[in-house]
């Protein structure tokens, strides 16, 4: 079945890349003219911008007939048939635990709030606990992998590729 | 050139260079077997790790995983229907079929022959056109430069898949978010609204985790609930006989150069290929119906092609430095890593590196296909892994890998950024393909095309006036109204 985007993202994408463009033609404006050469650095954002803008209008456009007509979006992910043995459903819930303890992760690792390898090992632990539903032997594996990960990768970044990995000393 | 061919054996097979190889090509079968994870994103995730390596071991490395997970994509396409990367799409509606018919070995055998067989096909158009080619765009003056960077990216949007506008937006997006930072001609940081992260622009290798990785990633745990049917493999009939190989020579042959051609066409790979050879095998089959029955000529005509683009791809990147598919965008990247300017000038300035490149292709090609033989069988139980395992773990490599960049936080929060934004963009079928050609060529073209000006103070008019130039400008405006012009043949009509 050809899937169809729904028309809502597709205005909410082309409204946000609207803004953006028009926030790098306005930025343009602080683009000092070219000296030695004729074209200058700021005409190439310029109509790249222009002509970004333009597209999102088309899309913005024939989305907004698409709503106005009533069509239903077929969601891109819509494979499912037994016969063929492929069933996806969509869990939102999954990629928003995902995202809060990503976001989580990182911004523990910025604050340098304790060792790469042990902040590692808790994001991974949890993460994997809370896609695998919290069962009992996936928490046994979790633990595995998330050890082996976190200090696994402490050992081989800062040791073979002399990476300088987030330390704790927040 | 024989010299220079042998020389780069000689290159290649030194222990660690081999290794490289074998380990690539080991790494791309296994990842491209695996539902969810791409030769993208592997290829992505392994670009922080080649800052350390020898650009040859470097580059031996991206190619054999290049090749492996293209051909790998053919396990999980045939034993699940689901392709393992895009290029596999086509094998699904025989392959599958066959699979589930009881002969799963038969399935994978031809594939993995037809994807070796393309595989060579397209070395010999390597070996053949890069040269001469790279000879030819040494001619190419800046205007030629930038009329060829735009002609690669309408292509590219006009044969992705959704609309061509979509495609547009993609690669027109690319560009300008490449325009941020120092510009080279004039020495000023330009559009960095004031914030010093941004005086060095947005790096390559943060949009490019975000965009093939953290965009799949999303995607796949949003599908995480997603059940397969279990389909028990065995190695019956894994080899293809000499009379299978002559019963399928025209096939075999027809599919290889369609997939190499379509390879050398700037931004356009593998699915295109793999849909291209298949239709036409169909259409000039004497038994049409039986495609996607679980035919075998629809088997060896996607794997050939798709594998056969690989070849093709490498020729414009070789010769012109333009990417010939996605995945030559991260070959260009670790080319650049190194310092190294791909192009015309790259037979003059690195012979040895580009030979082995060429011949590193070769031979990745015949060590995908030992490993494909003596391994599928095992390699199909990586299928079944669950996500909830393999995700977190990726997700830590791009955090850690983006992180290495520059042992700063921000490129991680960009690549978190254009992970969300390459997701949305995904569902709302926005091709990511354009996006990133953009990105990458996007530095060249306006270089290109204000050096050009500046020789001719100004004037345009030789862009529209120099053969070569007017020609990709031609073929560019052709590309950008063919839909109009289909659809009004198809009203006249």
């Amino acid at each position: 079945m050809q899937s169809r985007p729904d028309p809502v993202l597709d205005i909410a994408l082309a409204v946000f890349l609207i803004a953006i463009a028009a926030a790098f033609l306005w930025e343009t404006r602080n683009i000092p003219p070219g000296i030695f050469e004729p074209l200058g650095s700021a005409p190439v954002p310029q109509a790249t911008a222009s002509v970004l803008i333009l597209l999102c209008l088309a899309v913005l456009l024939r989305a907004l007939m698409r709503l106005r007509r009533g069509d239903d979006p077929v969601p891109p992910s819509h494979t499912e048939s037994k016969d063929d043995g492929v069933v996806a459903p969509e869990n939102p819930l999954a990629v928003i635990a995902t995202g809060i303890l990503t976001v989580a992760y990182v911004l523990a690792l910025s604050a340098r709030v304790a060792d790469f390898a042990l902040v590692t090992t808790v994001f991974l632990f949890a993460l994997i606990a809370i896609l695998a539903r919290f069962e009992r032997r996936a928490l046994v594996l979790a633990a595995i992998i998330a050890v082996a990960m976190g200090y696994g990768c402490q050992y081989v970044f800062t040791e073979i590729f002399v990476v300088d990995l987030p330390s704790g000393q927040g | 050139m024989l010299g220079s061919l042998i020389d780069s054996f000689a290159l290649i097979l030194a222990p660690l260079a081999f290794f490289m190889l074998f380990l690539g090509t080991f790494l791309g079968v296994t990842v491209g077997a695996v539902p969810g994870l791409s030769g993208s994103m592997l290829i992505a995730l392994t670009l922080p790790l080649t800052y350390y390596m020898t650009p040859l071991n470097a580059v031996l490395l991206l190619i054999g995983m290049y090749v492996g997970s293209i051909a790998g994509g053919l396990i999980s396409a045939t034993l699940l229907r689901m392709p393992g990367t895009a290029a596999a799409v086509m094998t699904t509606f025989d392959g599958y079929p066959m699979a589930r018919s009881g002969r799963p070995g038969r399935a994978l055998g031809l594939g993995i022959m037809a994807s070796l067989i393309g595989g060579l096909v397209s070395w010999v158009s390597l070996i053949a056109l890069a040269e001469p080619l790279s000879r030819w765009a040494m001619q190419f003056g800046p205007f030629e430069y930038f009329s060829l960077v735009m002609m690669a990216l309408v292509l590219m949007a006009s044969v992705s898949q959704g609309s061509m506008v979509k495609g547009l937006l993609s690669g027109f997006l690319g560009i300008l978010i490449a325009m941020p930072g120092v510009d080279l001609s004039a020495g000023q940081p330009r559009l960095t609204w004031d914030w010093y992260m941004l005086n060095s622009g947005l790096k390559l290798l943060p949009v490019l985790l975000g965009v093939f990785v953290v965009s799949q990633i999303i995607k796949d745990i949003l599908e995480i609930d997603q059940k397969f049917t279990r389909l028990e493999m065995n190695n019956s009939g894994i080899l293809m006989t000499l009379r299978d190989i002559r019963r399928q020579a025209g096939n075999l042959v027809r599919s290889s150069v369609i997939g190499t051609v379509i390879g050398i066409l700037p931004g356009v790979g593998a699915n295109i290929g793999s849909l291209v050879a298949y239709t036409t095998a169909k259409n000039m089959s004497a038994t049409p119906e039986k495609f996607g029955t679980g035919h075998e000529d629809g088997i060896v005509a996607s794997e050939t092609a798709n594998n056969a683009t690989v070849g093709g791809a490498l020729i414009p990147l070789i010769a012109m430095g333009i990417p010939g598919s996605v995945i030559d965008v991260f070959l260009i990247s670790a080319l650049m890593i190194h310092s190294i300017q791909p192009g015309p000038l790259l037979f003059t300035n690195n012979p040895d590196l580009v030979w082995a490149m060429m011949t590193g292709f070769l031979v990745a090609n015949v060590l995908m296909f030992a490993i494909m033989v003596l391994s599928a069988r095992y390699l199909s139980r990586l299928m079944y892994v669950p996500r909830s395992y393999v995700m977190p773990v990726v997700t830590t490599f791009c955090i850690v890998g983006a992180y290495a960049l520059d042992n700063t936080m921000w490129d991680v929060w960009v690549m978190l950024g254009f992970g969300v934004l390459g997701f949305f963009m995904t569902r709302a079928q926005i091709p990511l393909g354009p996006f990133i050609i953009g990105f990458i060529l996007a530095p060249l073209a306006e270089q290109k095309l204000r050096t050009g000006l500046m020789a001719t103070a100004g004037d345009f008019t030789p862009m529209f006036t120099r053969p070569i130039s007017a020609t990709f400008l031609a073929i560019t405006v052709i590309l950008l109204f063919w839909p109009l012009i289909n659809d009004w043949r198809r009203g006249r009509s």
